[in-house]
């Protein structure tokens, strides 16, 4: 469905990623580990175009949606507006309130609707963010850390959320560091060590998934201590 | 009672020159702005801008208003040599104003509205432009006010808007106490008024600060 190869990036004289290569299957959830500085949002940024690559290629056909860290709604438009305003520009003659009201509905935000970002907690902007992204109809969702700065009971609604997407039919790219939350919701997951895969494993194969990928976190923590 | 009404006359070219050049300057001030910031013509602008905020605004309303005719063959008004001035003068300092309000943006935005597919155009018409109109209002209603004092600068040319028409009245009756002191008056009225309306139009914001709800 989504094949990165030979992905390479460097910002000025650091390298941030060194021959990356990632095949996405379709209808998966792919989580993306590895310690701050260790390159996964800048590979995601990259595999959305928001970063160009300095070598290789992304070989997607497809549209794909991108769930920023900080959510990055749109302060001056509602939570209406934030999730049609991008649809109505694409399909002018297609009303999409309707299928943004029963989205916010469906995301338990009906009564935000109105509501501008700046009136929302954190849980409520990551589902709006959620949202607009989804209005898009993506058929592949990169998240940026989607849980930063949430606490456990919202970590879970983001979880169970992201399961349903992926009902939904939408593959989707989480990036984070709560090593906990990956092997709640992915599939698989690919650990980024100085902008290389060190880790690429399928969590069905672990009888304890989290403690492996802990061990492979210690190891690495080890070596930027050393 | 007289002299009030005499003085006020000259309202009306103070005001179109107000209303013009701040027109003009927040047009043309927007464009430079986003040119500047697409690398467009960027040394260019940045040439017009320096000039326009290191002469002199008399020199640059002399200019226009002496030498277009000379030089373009272009016969100017009085008005229109006015509010071309001021509105390429204010334009300058419009375009300082929004680039600090591009620049003080989370970068998110532009990346936000690229993720969902959105042309350049309504980029900055939906999303950029009202959310630096609304950080930089306080700074544009300086520069509108600024504009408005400096628009008495049409006396040098022979516009008779309020100051010049206090100067004749001083002139006529010996005194200039009185109808520059309605001048001021008129000028400080008009300032509190901008402030007011200014001020109306931020509470009519319906969000608090963009940044605070990033």
């Amino acid at each position: 469905m989504f094949q990165l190869t030979n992905a390479c990036k460097k910002f000025g004289q650091t390298v941030v990623l060194q021959a990356v290569n990632l095949r996405i299957e379709a209808n998966s959830i792919v989580g993306l580990a590895g310690l701050s500085g260790s390159g996964k949002s800048t590979l995601m940024r990259c595999m959305q175009g928001l970063e160009p690559l300095d070598q290789g290629h992304v070989d997607f056909k497809g549209q794909s949606g991108f769930m920023f860290q900080d959510f990055q709604l749109f302060p001056h438009m509602t939570v209406l507006q934030n999730l049609i305003y991008a649809p109505t520009l694409h399909e002018p003659l297609i009303n999409h309130r309707e299928a943004a009201l029963n989205l916010l509905n469906t995301l338990g935000l009906a009564k935000k609707a109105e509501a501008y970002p700046i009136e929302l907690s954190g849980g409520q902007k990551q589902r709006v963010a959620l949202a607009r992204s989804l209005m898009m109809k993506p058929t592949l969702l990169f998240c940026d850390e989607p849980t930063s700065g949430l606490d456990r009971a919202t970590i879970e609604d983001v979880s169970s959320l992201l399961k349903a997407v992926k009902e939904m039919g939408v593959t989707m790219v989480i990036a984070s560091h709560d090593l906990e939350f990956l092997t709640k919701i992915a599939e698989r997951v690919v650990m980024l060590k100085k902008g290389q895969v060190a880790v690429d494993v399928q969590l069905a194969n672990f009888s304890s998934p989290l403690a492996y990928l802990k061990e492979q976190y210690q190891g690495e923590e080890d070596e930027t201590i050393n | 009672m007289n002299a009030v009404i005499v003085i006020g006359k000259g309202l009306v070219l103070t005001l179109e020159l107000l209303i013009g050049g701040v027109f003009i300057g927040l047009i043309l001030g927007a464009v430079w702005a986003i040119c500047r910031y697409q690398s467009i013509g960027k040394p260019i602008i940045n040439q017009f801008i320096s000039l326009m905020r290191g002469t002199p605004l008399i020199l640059q309303l002399s200019l226009v208003y002496f030498s277009a005719p000379l030089l373009l063959g272009l016969h100017l008004s009085i008005l229109l040599a006015g509010i071309l001035t001021f509105g390429l003068n204010s334009s300058a300092y419009f375009a300082e104003i929004f680039r600090a309000g591009i620049e003080n943006l989370p970068k998110g935005q532009f990346e936000a509205a690229a993720t969902l597919h959105v042309p350049s155009y309504y980029l900055w018409k939906d999303i950029i432009l009202p959310q630096v109109l609304k950080n930089m209002f306080p700074a544009m209603v300086n520069e509108v006010i600024s504009l408005l004092k400096e628009t008495a600068l049409i006396s040098t040319i022979g516009g008779m808007d309020l100051m010049r028409n206090a100067q004749s009245l001083g002139a006529e009756q010996f005194t200039y106490f009185m109808p520059l002191c309605i001048a001021g008056a008129y000028y400080y009225a008009l300032v509190l008024m901008i402030e007011t309306l200014g001020r109306q139009i931020e509470k009519r914001g319906h969000y608090v600060s963009t940044h605070e709800c990033l």
